[in-house]
């Protein structure tokens, strides 16, 4: 095929535009190794086209973003990579039995008299408690939430940083299998904290099976978030 | 938005698989693409889909960037733009019932002559703005609102043509008549040597 030098400069401007699409686009893309008048033509274009983009207003990326960069080029998983959105698909049994185990080892970690209102028994003893490990879109678990059975406070433990964007919190939100989702409160940026519950952990979170963090504003969002919006989520057992 | 300057030795090192230099490229250009990406793409979480995609792209071929041809950011908005219009027109997205008859486009160039209709002199050397903007805002507005929702939302011709309420003929014109003003208007403002 022979293509004039104003037909190249045509393909190639629509090309970098994006309006040249579809199987012309892959025909297109294949032909430029060939076609070095194309080349310089499509390098023109993106250069002039590329000033447009100077005035798009920057959206700072969540975290997440750069730890699943990271951990997929420099420290990649025995398993195939974590795709965003993917651990909300995963059936709930594998998670849960990672979360228990996880935050079995956060709770014994903890001495008992921290536990919560209605620990029994010494430090070879987990009380009965619901616990929760959330990770992100890799697989990376960031936050450990616990509260015992009765209890009236909720211990976090963020395992990583989880730093919300400029102006922004992040909540914690619980998913109930029958009801609408709540928001439980806000989470520190780092370390640990104790939220206080509204109500026993029991009423809260017995039909809990999920929990998950969103980045909002300080004041709150009415809408409870979508699986999407979620920086970071896991779920909630019991453990007893 | 970060400078050349700050960027070039960046992408050198990174094609040496420096980490670090990888890491500062991102902390200094993800912010601005993720713009961009999440305008092509409809959300900021679909967004930094793309641009998990285009910054693994980066890390394997900086070895393919050329200095001399694009600036790093140019180089950049070019993966990252390529990888959203891939992801906005992957599967669904890509309905059998708004792909136009662009496939022929090709073979109908390839039989076209060097006297094909291309408004090259519509703006002539009078327009002495210095900035693309300026060159945009000279445009007819419906050719202005063409190429924008091209470039910023990722639409094609039918898609230009429903939101515009025009004929596809009438998107598709307006579109190859927008992007040849801008190149001359871009010529007469002294950002480039003319065609």
């Amino acid at each position: 095929m022979r293509l004039s030098a104003q037909a190249q400069e045509l393909l190639a401007r629509e090309y970098v535009l994006g309006t040249l699409h579809g199987a012309a686009r892959r025909r297109f893309e294949a032909l430029l190794p060939g076609l070095p008048g194309a080349r310089t033509a499509v390098e023109s274009w993106q250069e002039r086209l590329g000033r447009l983009a100077e005035e798009v207003p920057a959206i700072e990326p969540s975290p997440a973003l750069w730890r699943g960069l990271s951990q997929q080029l420099f420290d990649p998983p025995a398993a195939a990579p974590a795709r965003r959105g993917w651990r909300w698909l995963m059936p709930a049994l594998g998670g849960a039995f990672a979360g228990a185990l996880l935050c079995a080892v956060v709770l014994t970690q903890r001495p008992p008299a921290a536990a919560g209102v209605d620990s029994a028994g010494g430090v070879e003893t987990l009380p009965p408690a619901y616990v929760g490990v959330l990770s992100d879109a890799t697989g990376q678990a960031v936050l450990a939430a616990s509260s015992t059975r009765h209890g009236r406070l909720l211990s976090l433990k963020l395992l990583r940083p989880l730093a919300a964007p400029a102006g922004q919190v992040a909540r914690l939100w619980a998913f109930p299998a029958d009801a609408a989702p709540f928001a439980v409160g806000e989470l520190p940026a780092s370390g640990k904290a104790a939220l206080a519950l509204a109500a026993p952990a029991e009423q809260l979170f017995a039909k809990v099976s999920r929990l998950g963090v969103r980045f909002e504003p300080a004041g709150g969002l009415a809408t409870a978030p979508t699986a999407g919006e979620l920086t970071i989520s896991g779920p909630c057992v019991k453990v007893w | 938005m970060p400078t050349p300057t700050d960027l070039a030795p960046l992408m050198a090192r990174i094609a040496l698989k420096d980490r670090a230099a990888f890491e500062q490229l991102y902390r200094l250009t993800s912010a601005h693409l993720l713009g961009l990406a999440s305008r092509i793409v409809g959300s900021p979480a679909r967004g930094e889909e793309v641009l998990h995609e285009a910054y693994l792209k980066v890390w394997q071929s900086a070895g393919s960037y050329q200095a001399a041809v694009a600036s790093p950011m140019t180089w950049l908005i070019n993966v990252v733009r390529n990888k959203a219009i891939d992801t906005l027109r992957s599967g669904a997205s890509e309905r059998a019932s708004r792909v136009e008859a662009d496939d022929d486009e090709i073979d109908r160039l390839a039989g076209a002559g060097d006297e094909q209709d291309e408004p090259q002199r519509l703006l002539a050397g009078h327009l002495a703005r210095l900035r693309l903007d300026g060159c945009m805002g000279a445009l007819p507005p419906a050719q202005r609102q063409a190429l924008a929702l091209a470039y910023y939302q990722g639409l094609m011709h039918s898609e230009i043509a429903e939101q515009l309420g025009a004929p596809l003929g009438t998107a598709k014109a307006w579109v190859r008549r927008g992007l040849g003003k801008l190149k001359d208007c871009l010529a007469a403002a002294g950002l480039e040597a003319a065609p």
